[in-house]
């Protein structure tokens, strides 16, 4: 009879303890899902480096002077990464133009395919500085 | 004869490779000529639709192409030791 009641008391203490354990169980539950959202954020930033830093902001620069002036754009117009050789008026031969005066600018000299393939600010840019690194190296 | 009609890249080659033989001129005239020279001629031919007269065309550029390379291997052997004023850093004086 002794032992009966014994038993009954360690349940009620094991009720008890499980009591708290299961509040416990109940905030990690809640804190799994924000772990699992900020995982996914720092999976994506390192691709977003990796895009904005592949062209120096002083090259982009240089690269929409030498545009501006071959094309002979007023000053305040807008010449920016994105911009495209055609939306901005230029031609093909316009376009040969232009990369040799980056050639001549930067001191680098342009493949023939690579010259072919290029149709926006940010794509020179990109080119250069490949080519700086490469000739650098 | 039958002309051989130049593509599109074709052109862009031949206009590429005017302008870099161009550059190698050490003489600040020529090259600064060479340069307009090739622009001006390109430009001026750019609506040409009719296929013998761009056959013509392209074949006189490579033609003048080949004159290019050949006098700047003989200018190089020639080249004056000074150097044309505008060919030098500008310096600001007072």
């Amino acid at each position: 009879m002794a032992s009966v009641t014994g038993t009954s008391i360690s349940m009620a203490s094991f009720k008890a303890s499980l009591a708290p354990s299961s509040r416990i169980s109940n905030v990690k539950s809640v804190s799994f899902p924000i772990s699992g959202k900020s995982f996914t954020t720092l999976r994506m930033q390192p691709a977003r480096f990796r895009i904005s830093c592949a062209a120096k902001p002083e090259t982009v620069t240089k690269v929409c002077e030498i545009v501006k002036k071959q094309l002979a754009l007023p000053d305040d117009s807008a010449v920016t990464g994105e911009s495209k050789f055609a939306a901005l008026g230029a031609d093909s031969l316009d376009t040969v133009e232009i990369v040799m005066g980056l050639e001549e600018e930067f001191g680098i000299s342009v493949e023939e395919d690579s010259a072919q393939s290029i149709a926006t600010v940010q794509d020179a840019a990109d080119l250069i500085e490949n080519l700086i690194e490469k000739k650098g190296a | 004869m039958a002309k051989v009609v130049p593509t599109r890249s074709e052109v862009l080659f031949l206009f590429r490779s005017l302008l870099r033989t161009a550059r190698q001129f050490s003489d600040y005239n020529i090259r600064e000529y060479s340069k307009r020279r090739t622009i001006d001629g390109f430009r001026q031919n750019r609506t040409l639709s009719d296929p013998d007269s761009i056959a013509s065309a392209f074949s006189h550029g490579k033609a003048q192409l080949e004159i290019a390379k050949r006098q700047a291997v003989v200018y190089s052997l020639y080249a004056p030791k000074v150097k044309s004023i505008m060919d030098l850093k500008p310096c600001n004086t007072v």
